[in-house]
């Protein structure tokens, strides 16, 4: 359950990673596509229509967004027996709430796109401290809390 | 014992809390299921708008809404459907759907007042065509929706469209099966219905502009399209927009007027220039132009890449950047009579377009709302022919939707409560941005059961789509089912 658990939590961390790319990629293909001639109105952006290769990241993200990894990281949670284990996976399933949220929201508010972007960072961070605090293996990892079996 | 006591309750406590958020995703996972077959009459609920509902039984089937039967056609085309690989008029091959062998398919051109008999065929589309006529407020059994007017046309199969073109102005007809498909891979042509004493224009262009796969088009042509207009001559542009986001269009080199949107005549329209002309989708705007007399072009800019160029001796004009400042319709033009008196509305329906996270279909994801329900579970309008129809249509979806109601024109009065004070603005097709709040109105006077969508056709197939029903109307149409209708 615990290599689960951390399994999960750097799969998030991963997925950051991946939609921070996906889009640089998309938006960098853009600029390219413009520069040759290449017009981006409502009626391509509303469209199925590849304009250009890098739109590929576009779709990722839209796809990549939407999946439900939170949800099973934080029923894993309940079983992982890992310290902090529930409370880290609930702040991750928060922070991606906010992270869709925001990003649809920035469909209408540009400002909300860049709060999208900050959030990332947050969302990568926690992930990661998730993921960290389930690597602890003592015997004593039943009784102990992991801030108690830290060096002092 | 002890540990083990702990470890029973702990396990317990850890099924609680995954039973407790998983449960509740896989009830609304379910509940959004939708089953194989069924009618658009089921689902949802029925909204009078403070009417009366007097459902008595005696129904009237949509099939029985027709044109006379027993009258001769003025005008006959056979339409035959094709799935194939195509060229378009500017030599570029492209996989998608023909009418008669082209896309755009032929223009259809009628004079109001005329019965349109259209026969379609389907020649090899294994998913089914229809054809709808977007714009003319046909009987309601020509409107063409799969799965509500009728069964989608099977490959093999034929199907009869008979309406009157009831007013003069620019249509269009595209597929409502799958249309979110095949409208973007071409199943669709232009509708064009001239007045009774013709006032044609020296130069009348049919701009139909549409995304194919890899190709920004006017009529299937890349790029600008030169058209032939002496000094002096009077051009009439009709932009259709058949995509799924909205448009612009501009003008270089002369001043021009809005003489029709969707359809319909705008009253005492006066000279612009350097604004641009907001076209939604689905939606039409024509545009007239008096030829400069030293025989300078003029440019009609259509979206970023496109436009049409009308000339004679050179068609070379400096491309105008998009003005910055737009025409408003709210304020265009003159005021006329309406014809009815909208303050003596007898039903008053609201249309607030919103999303959220959620299931369609047991689809996770962030999808649209009408006043606060999701897809299948919205409001159907329900009014009685004769009713003065108040509607206010509302956007807080975070994106901009074209609103497009089947079978009738409606009239803009307001929008964001700032009342309309130019020519009456006759729509079918209503650019709703988001944020914004319009007060429309029209008097029910044509039975069915209506769609009133989104015209961004994926938005549509997501779920944004209500009916506008007359009490005892009924249809024996299903969506799915063994024609596997799928109007979206």
């Amino acid at each position: 359950m615990r290599m689960f658990y951390r399994i999960l939590a750097y799969i998030l961390a991963a997925e950051v990673v991946v939609q921070a790319g996906a889009m640089a990629l998309a938006i960098a293909g853009l600029g390219t596509w413009v520069d040759d001639g290449g017009v981006f109105d409502s009626a391509v952006m509303q469209s199925d229509e590849l304009a250009f290769p890098e739109v590929v990241g576009f779709i990722v993200h839209g796809i990549n967004g939407s999946i439900v990894v939170p949800v099973i990281a934080l029923v894993f949670s309940f079983f992982a027996r890992v310290p902090g284990g529930v409370k880290w996976a609930a702040a991750v399933f928060g922070l991606v709430l906010v992270q869709v949220t925001l990003g649809f929201i920035g469909h209408g508010i540009p400002f909300a796109g860049g709060l999208h972007g900050m959030n990332a960072l947050a969302l990568f961070a926690a992930a990661l401290h998730a993921a960290r605090r389930a690597r602890v293996t003592t015997s004593a990892d039943t009784a102990a809390p992991a801030s108690v079996a830290a060096p002092v | 014992m002890a540990p083990t006591r702990t470890r029973r309750v702990r396990l317990a406590v850890a099924s609680g809390a995954a039973m407790a958020v998983l449960a509740p995703i896989a009830w609304f996972w379910q509940d959004s299921l939708l089953p194989d077959a069924y009618s658009a009459m089921e689902h949802g609920y029925a909204d009078t708008g403070g009417g009366h509902a007097v459902h008595s039984g005696h129904g009237r089937d949509v099939t029985t809404l027709t044109a006379d039967p027993g009258r001769p056609a003025d005008v006959s085309v056979r339409l035959t459907a094709r799935r194939e690989r195509f060229r378009l008029a500017s030599g570029r091959a492209v996989d998608g759907y023909t009418l008669n062998g082209t896309s755009p398919g032929p223009t259809i051109r009628a004079t109001v007042g005329q019965l349109v008999e259209v026969r379609l065929a389907n020649d090899n589309v294994a998913d089914g065509v229809t054809l709808h006529w977007h714009g003319v407020d046909v009987p309601n059994a020509a409107d063409g929706v799969a799965g509500v007017t009728q069964d989608a046309v099977a490959a093999g199969r034929e199907h009869t469209y008979r309406f009157v073109a009831d007013r003069a102005g620019t249509f269009w007809y595209h597929s409502h099966q799958v249309s979110h498909e095949q409208v973007a891979k071409g199943l669709f042509g232009a509708l064009l219905v001239d007045p009774a004493p013709s006032a044609a224009a020296d130069v009348d262009v049919v701009a139909l502009t549409h995304l194919y796969p890899g190709a920004r088009t006017i009529g299937g042509r890349e790029g600008d399209v030169p058209v032939e207009a002496a000094p002096g001559a009077r051009a009439r542009v009709r932009i259709v927009n058949t995509d799924n986001g909205p448009t612009q269009a501009w003008v270089a080199g002369a001043e021009f007027r809005v003489v029709a949107i969707d359809g319909a005549d705008v009253n005492a329209p006066t000279p612009v220039r350097d604004l641009a002309v907001p076209v939604t989708s689905g939606g039409r705007a024509d545009l007239a132009v008096t030829m400069p007399a030293d025989g300078a072009p003029v440019r009609i800019h259509i979206g970023g890449p496109t436009g049409i160029v009308l000339g004679q001796r050179t068609h070379t004009i400096t491309p105008l950047p998009r003005p910055a400042a737009t025409l408003d319709p709210l304020g265009y033009g003159s005021p006329a009579p309406l014809g009815f008196d909208p303050t003596a509305a007898t039903r008053r329906f609201r249309y607030d377009i919103g999303r959220r996270p959620g299931f369609l279909d047991g689809r996770p994801g962030y999808w649209w709302t009408v006043n606060g329900h999701a897809y299948p579970d919205l409001p159907m309008f329900t009014v009685a022919e004769g009713d003065v129809v108040r509607m206010r249509i509302s956007n807080h979806s975070g994106e901009v939707h074209p609103m497009h109601l089947h079978g009738h024109h409606f009239v803009v009065l307001a929008r964001d409560g700032k009342p309309a004070t130019g020519s009456p603005w006759w729509v079918d097709s209503l650019n709703v941005a988001d944020g914004e709040e319009y007060d429309v109105a029209f008097v029910a006077d044509n039975p069915g059961i209506w769609m009133d969508h989104c015209h961004n056709l994926p938005h549509a197939a997501e779920g944004l789509v209500v009916h506008l029903t007359y009490v005892n109307v009924t249809t024996p149409f299903r969506i799915g089912g063994t024609a596997a209708n799928e109007p979206e």
